[in-house]
């Protein structure tokens, strides 16, 4: 309520002024009192005494008074944290490494906290974004539509408020030769209005630039914030620049908002230019001609009346017009394939959260990253247990100052108060540093994300759901923490302060605490379990024979796009590209391929001879002579495809060993033929398998090779696969252990042809952005594992040292009536071996409940790894006995004389 | 020979103030004349227990005060009712009402 906080602040920062009003008004009312009586014939005394009586005790009238306004809370709290900082600051010790502690807990999980919250649940940075709907026609994810269809949905434009569609590229800044790319976007012209995304300078696209015959201002582009600040310097006059994006030039209309990424999650975009100028880009191969390419992601705004149910209805109703309109090369597949196309229903999915990108980011990342959130949790947890210990041991090294308060008067309440009051000061503290720590952490961790082909964006600034989170967690590590030592503390007898102080450490407090490093030893022995089954697995797949050997091999890939070549001189053109290469010095072997491993599939239906119950698709790739020598690929059998399988020789192909065994098991597959496309328009004469080679890693490390065929590319005469062709990728392996300089490459190129742009990424990078996920969780998990183990290393050793030291007066004594050191050691070691022995039973018990949450997410190594318990076992054993060895040698060198002497 | 005097039920000091102040704005020493006044001084209230009250009502926003100058030209603290109080008042008057009367009826019938 407005009126109950503004007192309250004026009570709070106008303390002065607010009394002075008290006292005033107060004294007022006594006075028009007296006066009352005096006017009635009282003398001024008696009406001064009646006065007072009818008033009843002033004191106690102003105290009640401040109660109700708040001020006395205040007063409290402010005494409170005057108390709270001078005992904290009594022991800087205990504060920092509670404070360490806590900022190392928070840190990791406001880190991750804050990666989840801007991959899964933000929403999109554009107006009313719960309004906003995708097209699809799975249930739970986007799909990319053909351009006929989009302009189909967008003609109709009595279903939806608004629609807009849009394409994720890559726009080449160069002009030929080696590339420079920028993240792009070809937009339809209603994008920005439907998103109501509105231009921080000159203007927006609008549907006049959306014109295939080409927009009034002719190519306009608008640019982000980013590439406007970095690439222009942030110059005031770029709007009416020229920017040159794949050899053509666009002018430049505005700048967008800073704030607004592009509506993929995990990536951001800094130029967008309207759809119809797509054909700048890909000439005659446009996909706004080609009916059946999918390429285009398309949402709707739906009216303030629709909802999503009543807009999908209204949407399938037009749906078989639609469709019939963007049948295109489907006629070739039948009747039947045709109908399934009609019937498959369209369906609207809510897009408030944004898209998941062609990365699959969002999907790929979502359970590794609960499952990191959980891990943090439970490092978070074991700090919380530290520091509870940490105060508890110093309630009870302050038992005397507590008990003397307690003695002088102050209430249970207000002692137990003033202790969650420090806990209090001491988890802000800890959440403020453990928030710089998460900055840094996240920044960090997104960078680790990026790969050199996909550059990870993820808006992380604050929000509200980030400040709600930072919160929650203080004020629950607070709960957590700072309970027991609040009620431990409350209930000292003030009888103790009269006692002597330090022997009367209690068993109690032994007890408490002993039962929080068991939790503490649980905890991390969970934590030493995940980290090892996560590192095993990044193992297996770091480990796992690709069939290639990525070291030393550039994959470059040429787009003809802009050199104007007709469709059918591609091919001889990217093969006198590779002859100029391979005459490179330094290049040990030079081959192209249509695809390369983790980049992209090629699955065309097929039928082998001698396999007749096989109809399907089959992975496969296009290649030129001398592919698997460039590759490292051996060949077991027979032959590898050669310079000399080209057009007009008989028909060759290899295939891979998954592909042998699977089909041939026992015999050889040499001799006997696949046929591509069998029975459609588009059929080829069966090819001969002359050769099988060993398995190449294509798409993911987790599942094994699939079967693969290989054919020629020069071979592959389907008609329409030279207009589709226009670009090509060329594997170059150097003879060297350093990769061939991509200078001599590119002048090598170009002087075959200097308008092939030319794009190098080494193969091991592909490679390694195929492990990135595994290798992220394994560092993470691994890291958390190390601070989970030093976190409950430190509490062990804490508790021991407690133990050690309440107890210095009987092990004194022991040791005088002759008990020997050793016998000392096995003391204290015993108390050791039984709180880890305790922690790690319950540890196996979670673990092995906990790890079959993550089964999914492991490979190679079972959730029940009996070696990993017993790996787990042992690092928690053997820290524990460093942290009990220490507190035990000091126990061990316990001079009884001094001991003695004290008591 | 006074009136026998009542200790007032819990919770109605609040709703006799709202009446209180509702005519015109009025100071703590006026409200608790008037309290005295039209109770016929049959309701036993201690004066001083009036500030913390009205304090109460200001927070809640059913009242608000402001320094002015009093009849007799001094500096004096007057609350006036709120568009919310007013309200406040209404309902309370008519639960009360209500109340009474369910009251009288038991004690009549039983």
């Amino acid at each position: 309520m407005l009126s109950d906080w503004m007192l309250r602040l004026r009570a709070l920062f106008r303390r002065a002024a607010v009394e002075d009003d008290i006292d005033a008004e107060l004294r007022f009312h006594l006075d028009r009192q007296v006066q009352a009586h005096v006017a009635r014939g009282l003398d001024h005394d008696e009406a001064m005494r009646r006065a007072r009586l009818e008033f009843g005790g002033l004191d106690q009238i102003k105290e009640e008074y401040r109660d109700a306004l708040g001020v006395r809370a205040i007063d409290r709290l402010r005494q409170d944290l005057r108390l709270s900082l001078r005992s904290l600051r009594a022991t800087p010790t205990v504060t920092a490494v509670a404070v360490l502690s806590l900022a190392l807990g928070i840190g990791a999980n406001a880190a991750i906290f804050s990666i989840i919250n801007s991959l899964l649940l933000r929403m999109l940075p554009v107006k009313d974004p719960a309004r906003l709907v995708v097209l699809t026609d799975t249930p739970t994810r986007a799909r990319s539509w053909n351009y006929r269809i989009w302009l189909e949905i967008h003609r109709r434009q009595h279903l939806f408020e608004d629609s807009a569609a849009w394409s994720f590229t890559r726009f080449d800044l160069s002009s030929g030769g080696q590339t420079q790319f920028v993240d792009g976007l070809w937009v339809s012209g209603s994008f920005f209005e439907a998103l109501g995304v509105k231009a921080a300078l000159g203007r927006t696209l609008a549907a006049s630039d959306d014109q295939r015959s080409g927009g009034a201002d002719g190519p306009v582009a608008v640019i982000s914030d980013r590439l406007w600040r970095e690439y222009f310097d942030g110059a005031a006059d770029v709007v009416g620049r020229i920017l040159r994006l794949d050899g053509a030039n666009f002018t430049i209309v505005g700048v967008l908002p800073r704030e607004f990424f592009g509506l993929e999650v995990g990536r951001t975009f800094d130029v967008a230019v309207p759809l119809a100028d797509e054909p700048l880009s890909r000439g005659r191969s446009t996909y706004l001609d080609a009916v059946s390419t999918s390429f285009l992601t398309i949402i709707a705004r739906l009216r303030p009346d629709q909802s999503v149910d009543t807009a999908t209805t209204a949407l399938r109703g037009a749906q078989r017009e639609i469709r019939e309109l963007t049948i295109g090369e489907l006629g070739n597949f039948g009747a039947a394939a045709i109908e399934r196309y009609l019937k498959e229903p369209f369906t609207l999915i809510p897009a408030a959260n944004g898209f998941d990108g062609s990365a699959d980011f969002r999907s790929r990342y979502e359970r590794p990253l609960w499952t990191v959130m959980v891990v943090a949790g439970l490092v978070l947890l074991i700090a919380c247990v530290n520091v509870a210990n940490l105060l508890l041991a110093r309630a009870t090294a302050r038992r005397h100052e507590l008990s003397l308060r307690v003695a002088l008067g102050e209430t249970r309440g207000g002692l137990a108060r003033q202790l969650l009051t420090e806990s209090l000061l001491l988890s802000v503290t800890g959440t403020f540093a453990g928030l710089l720590v998460a900055t840094w952490g996240s920044r960090f961790l997104v960078t680790q994300l990026s790969t050199s082909a996909d550059t990870v964006f993820l808006d992380m600034s604050i929000d509200s759901r980030i400040v709600m989170f930072g919160v929650a967690v203080t004020v629950l590590t607070t709960l957590v923490f700072g309970t027991a030592p609040a009620v431990r503390a409350s209930s000292v007898n003030p009888i103790d302060a009269l006692k002597d102080q330090g022997r009367t450490a209690g068993h109690a407090h032994g007890r408490l605490s002993s039962g929080f490093v068991i939790a503490q030893v649980t905890l991390s022995f969970v934590l030493l379990v995940a980290a090892g089954l996560f590192v095993q697995t990044f193992r297996e797949i770091a480990t796992r024979p690709l069939g290639f050997q990525p070291e030393q091999v550039t994959i470059v890939t040429m787009d003809s796009g802009r050199t104007g070549i007709a469709a059918e001189a591609r091919l001889p053109e990217f093969e006198r590209a590779r002859d100029a290469v391979r005459a490179v010095p330094g290049v040990a072997a030079a081959a192209l391929s249509f695809i390369t491993p983790f980049t992209g599939g090629f699955t065309p239906p097929l039928n082998i001879s001698g396999v007749p119950d096989f109809e399907g698709r089959l992975s496969g790739n296009l290649v030129s002579g001398g592919w698997f020598t460039t590759f490292g690929t051996p060949v077991i059998a027979g032959r590898a495809l050669g310079d000399r399988d080209v057009k007009g020789t008989p028909r060759v192909a290899v295939v891979n060993q998954a592909f042998a065994s699977r089909f041939f098991p026992g015999t050889s597959p040499l001799g006997q033929t696949i046929s591509l496309y069998p029975g459609g328009a588009r059929a080829l004469p069966p090819m001969t398998i002359v050769g099988v080679v060993g398995d190449v890693v294509y798409s993911s490390l987790r599942i094994p090779a699939a079967p693969t065929w290989y054919a020629p590319l020069s071979q592959f005469d389907v008609p329409e696969f030279p207009s589709v062709l226009f670009s090509l990728q060329l594997a170059v392996r150097s003879r060297t252990n350093s990769p061939v300089a991509s200078r001599d490459v590119a002048s090598a190129i170009g002087n075959v042809n200097p308008a092939l742009a030319l794009t190098f990424r080494p193969l091991s990078d592909s490679v390694d952005a195929a492990r990135n996920q595994e290798r992220l969780v394994a560092v993470l998990a691994g890291s958390f594992g190390i601070i989970g183990l030093l976190l409950a290393g430190l509490g062990l050793y804490g508790i021991t040292a407690y133990a050690v030291a309440v107890r210095r007066s009987e092990i004194g004594i022991r040791i005088a009536l002759g008990a020997v050191a050793g016998r000392m050691i096995q003391l204290v070691l015993v108390r050791v071996a039984i709180l880890v022995a305790t922690g790690t039973v319950a540890g196996i018990a979670l673990s092995l409940w906990l790890s079959r949450f993550v089964a999914s997410l492991l490979y190679g190594v079972q959730p029940h790894d009996t070696a990993t318990l017993l790996g787990a076992f042992i690092v928690l054993a053997s820290v524990g006995l460093v942290a009990g060895a220490i507190p035990a040698r000091k126990a061990a060198r316990t001079n009884p004389a001094t001991v003695l002497r004290e008591s | 020979m006074p009136p026998p005097r009542m200790e007032l039920p819990q919770g109605t000091l609040d709703l006799l103030i709202l009446k209180a102040v509702a005519l015109q704005p009025q100071h703590g020493w006026a409200i608790s004349e008037r309290l005295h006044q039209i109770s016929s001084a049959s309701l036993q209230i201690r004066q001083g227990s009036l500030y913390p009250a009205l304090h109460r009502l200001e927070r809640r926003g059913w009242i608000k005060a402001r320094w002015s100058t009093s009849e007799n030209n001094r500096r004096a603290k007057y609350y006036e009712l709120t568009r919310r109080g007013r309200a406040e008042l209404e309902t309370q008057t008519t639960a009360w009402h209500k109340l009474a009367a369910t009251i009288s009826q038991v004690l009549e019938t039983a």
